[in-house]
């Protein structure tokens, strides 16, 4: 009885784990733009709320950031998703004042794919580690993103909605790395994880010459 | 009436309702006045209590300063650098004293206001729409203050670290596009 119980359950967690992948894979689906395409070349809140989650490479790597924080648990849960934007930021105010980071491109792409791996094998480095990882990968989301800040006229606006924008995503991985306390959650975690990093793999693969 | 003048959009609810709506709109002075809430939140009584009130009364004063200025005060740049700090402030959860923060709110009230004054300076509207703002921050930081009371759960003091992480992220942003789009 036990033991068709615990099979049932296995059955039930692997289930859950494709139907996670599944669904993971459906709502990443791309939107054939990346995140740093200007598709709104005004400025305002609404264009800035709308430009990081318009691409796929910013998504998947600001969820991946909510869910690593909730594979590591407090304090990480909260410090990563403190930190990020505002070396994001700073990688924006270089980007802004057009001094150059090689790779750009790669180092996005690279960012999907390292955290992906660090959610999938549920690896855990100590803090600091952890946040040089997330705030070395910021500055390249920063960086792209501030080199196409448009001239408009509400710049603060949209900066503003901007990074609202990016810590919703943060904590829609936080979420979404929360249901590991369900069962079957830390497969789905995992599943999500390795999401993140096939995305990842697939941009880099585009980024590369 | 209100005239299409720059830095105030007209809403339709004359030079008052353009004040109050200015705040949202270009909301440097918003940010300030939130990180500000915030700091005092974290810093505790009576630091809490004293800023709805310190800083509407710091705001119309230099506003009015700001009124009687010839020209524009091109302080954005400053200014901006300023809401960085006070949120990275917020984000490294710095408690200050109420000998420090109050008259560290009261000044900088006083410089944002003094800035934003001399903005309307020729608006036929300016005092009621200098007011009108005056009134706005009066409101959003009572609500605030009222609001963030502790005692705090866990979650809503790592809450405003987040929002104060927010704030200085905009203004780095902020910061780059006005040193690269330059008044």
């Amino acid at each position: 009885m036990k033991r068709n119980l615990l099979r049932l359950m296995t059955r039930i967690d692997r289930r859950s784990t494709v139907l996670a992948t599944a669904a993971a894979a459906l709502a990443l689906m791309p939107v054939a733009a990346w995140a740093h395409a200007d598709a709104h070349p005004d400025g305002g809140f609404v264009a800035g709320f709308l430009h990081p989650i318009s691409g796929l490479d910013h998504v998947v790597a600001m969820v991946a950031v909510g869910l690593w924080g909730a594979v590591l648990g407090p304090p990480a849960l909260w410090v990563l998703p403190v930190a990020f934007p505002m070396v994001m930021a700073f990688g924006g105010l270089l980007g802004l004042l057009g001094v150059p980071i090689p790779g750009v491109e790669i180092g996005i792409a690279v960012s999907g794919l390292v955290m992906g791996l660090m959610v999938l094998f549920e690896l855990r480095p100590p803090l600091w580690l952890a946040a040089l990882i997330v705030s070395a990968f910021a500055v390249f989301h920063g960086h792209a993103h501030g080199a196409e800040l448009p001239a408009g006229s509400n710049a603060l606006l949209y900066s503003l909605a901007f990074v609202i924008a990016t810590g919703l995503l943060h904590l829609v991985g936080i979420l979404l790395g929360e249901t590991r306390r369900w069962p079957g959650g830390r497969r789905f975690v995992q599943a999500a994880g390795g999401c993140v990093a096939l995305v990842g793999l697939w941009f880099l693969e585009q980024a590369l010459p | 009436m209100s005239l299409p003048l720059a830095h105030l959009v007209p809403t339709g609810l004359g030079p008052w309702g353009d004040g109050m709506a200015r705040l949202f709109l270009e909301p440097t002075e918003l940010l300030l006045v939130i990180g500000l809430v915030l700091l005092g939140v974290q810093a505790r009584q009576p630091c809490r209590d004293r800023l709805p009130l310190l800083l509407p009364l710091a705001w119309s004063l230099g506003g009015l300063c700001g009124l009687t200025l010839p020209s524009e005060l091109l302080l954005a740049l400053p200014c901006t650098a300023l809401v960085a700090v006070i949120g990275l402030l917020v984000v490294l959860e710095v408690r200050l004293r109420p000998a420090v923060l109050l008259p560290l709110a009261a000044a900088l009230a006083l410089l944002f206001a003094l800035a934003a004054g001399s903005a309307l300076t020729g608006h036929p509207g300016a005092l009621a729409a200098l007011l009108g703002e005056t009134v706005a921050i009066a409101v959003v930081s009572t609500l605030l203050c009222q609001s963030l009371a502790p005692p705090h759960p866990r979650w809503r003091s790592i809450g405003l670290r987040v929002a104060g992480s927010w704030i200085t992220a905009a203004s780095l942003l902020m910061l780059g596009w006005l040193i690269r789009h330059p008044q």
